[in-house]
């Protein structure tokens, strides 16, 4: 072997132990986590939402709750769709590196900024189907629409609130994940990937 | 530059040049966690001295200075020159496919445990070699002669050789 293959090899094989910047591994796994405890709470929410519109169905057996519970179900079905749709190949990196660390926080952030449209408007159309529910079913719902809509009760103030607050927080999350896939293309290119 | 700004390359710089800065960390030290504490060290000193860079050497070559002097001021404190625990080094992180690249591992470790083994004049040309630096910019990093580095590479690799053909 000659002197300059030699320290090739040498230098392959040095080089070869590539370690993660300890930031982007840490990174990715609080995002890990959080996927986990996100997978986690959409469980909880199927059984409670979904199985509890179901026993509440079963027992009254009236057209009011056995509607409630299968738009409940149907709502919770998209929502699964849109959860398994944007995370598939979000869960670990193809492969033990920097560049695959960074290209699957990518592919992360992306999935999510896509993920909160679609969210947004499963959650408009919830609040639509809840509003038209409450009215339909409700003696509160025989006042003219306008007027029950706004402030007429606290149950409808309550949905409102919740509107208010959740589109609040889908504004501020979605401008931090495109601050964070903006730092993450960034870093990419450092790296050579995306 | 501004704050952000400086972040922004600061990040930029240890996405780039981090695992080479863990590599060598790790030259200088005997534990994956005195690696990482001393990487954290390396970070530092960068982060204080990334202002001052002014371009008169390369962006790698003043990495790469920063983080020898970290490592000589670490090996000064630790006394730690004679690594004591060759099994505790780390080699690298698991691959994701360990049995394929089991053979790749065994060779890469012989050689990261011979490196380790070095006198650190010649393990600091070596791994500077090895990270890709030309003689010049290794003489820019350890502020020695190019003729100094030639004969210290040379020597290192002599001993690199016997060493793992010992092993082998």
């Amino acid at each position: 072997m000659n002197l300059d293959a030699e320290l090739d090899v040498w230098r392959r094989q040095w080089q070869s132990g590539t370690t993660i910047p300890l930031d982007l591994r840490k990174r990715v796994e609080r995002r890990s986590r959080w996927m986990k405890i996100g997978l986690i709470a959409d469980i909880l929410v199927t059984v409670v939402m979904g199985g509890g519109s179901t026993v509440w169905a079963l027992r009254s057996w009236q057209p009011d709750t056995v509607l409630l519970s299968a738009a409940i179900w149907l709502f919770l079905a998209a929502a699964w769709t849109i959860v398994f749709t944007f995370s598939r190949g979000s869960w670990s990196p193809s492969a033990v590196d920097t560049a695959a660390f960074v290209d699957l926080s990518i592919r992360r952030c992306r999935g999510t900024l896509a993920a909160i449209r679609f969210a947004a408007g499963l959650f408009l159309c919830e609040i639509a189907f809840s509003l038209g529910w409450i009215h339909h079913y409700s003696p509160e719902g025989r006042k003219p629409i306008w007027t029950w809509l706004f402030f007429s009760s606290l149950r409808i103030d309550i949905i409102w609130l919740a509107t208010l607050a959740f589109f609040g927080f889908l504004i501020w999350y979605r401008r931090s994940q495109r601050a964070e896939l903006a730092y993450l293309v960034n870093l990419g290119q450092s790296v050579g990937t995306d | 530059m501004d704050r952000a700004a400086l972040e922004r390359h600061f990040d930029g710089v240890l996405a780039a040049h981090g695992p080479a800065l863990s590599r060598l960390a790790g030259s200088y030290t005997n534990t994956p966690s005195d690696r990482d504490d001393l990487l954290q060290e390396i970070a530092i000193a960068i982060w204080q001295a990334l202002p001052r860079f002014r371009g008169d050497c390369s962006e790698r070559t003043f990495l790469f200075r920063i983080a020898h002097n970290r490592g000589i001021a670490y090996l000064a404190r630790s006394r730690s020159q004679m690594p004591g625990l060759a099994e505790e080094i780390e080699v690298h992180d698991p691959a994701p496919d360990p049995e394929s690249e089991l053979a790749q591992e065994q060779s890469t470790a012989r050689l990261r445990r011979a490196i380790h083994r070095l006198p650190v004049a010649y393990r600091q040309v070596v791994t500077l070699t090895l990270e890709g630096l030309g003689y010049g910019e290794i003489a820019e990093v350890l502020g020695i002669s190019e003729s100094n580095v030639g004969v210290r590479l040379s020597r290192a690799r002599q001993i690199l050789r016997e060493s793992l053909e010992d092993r082998r």
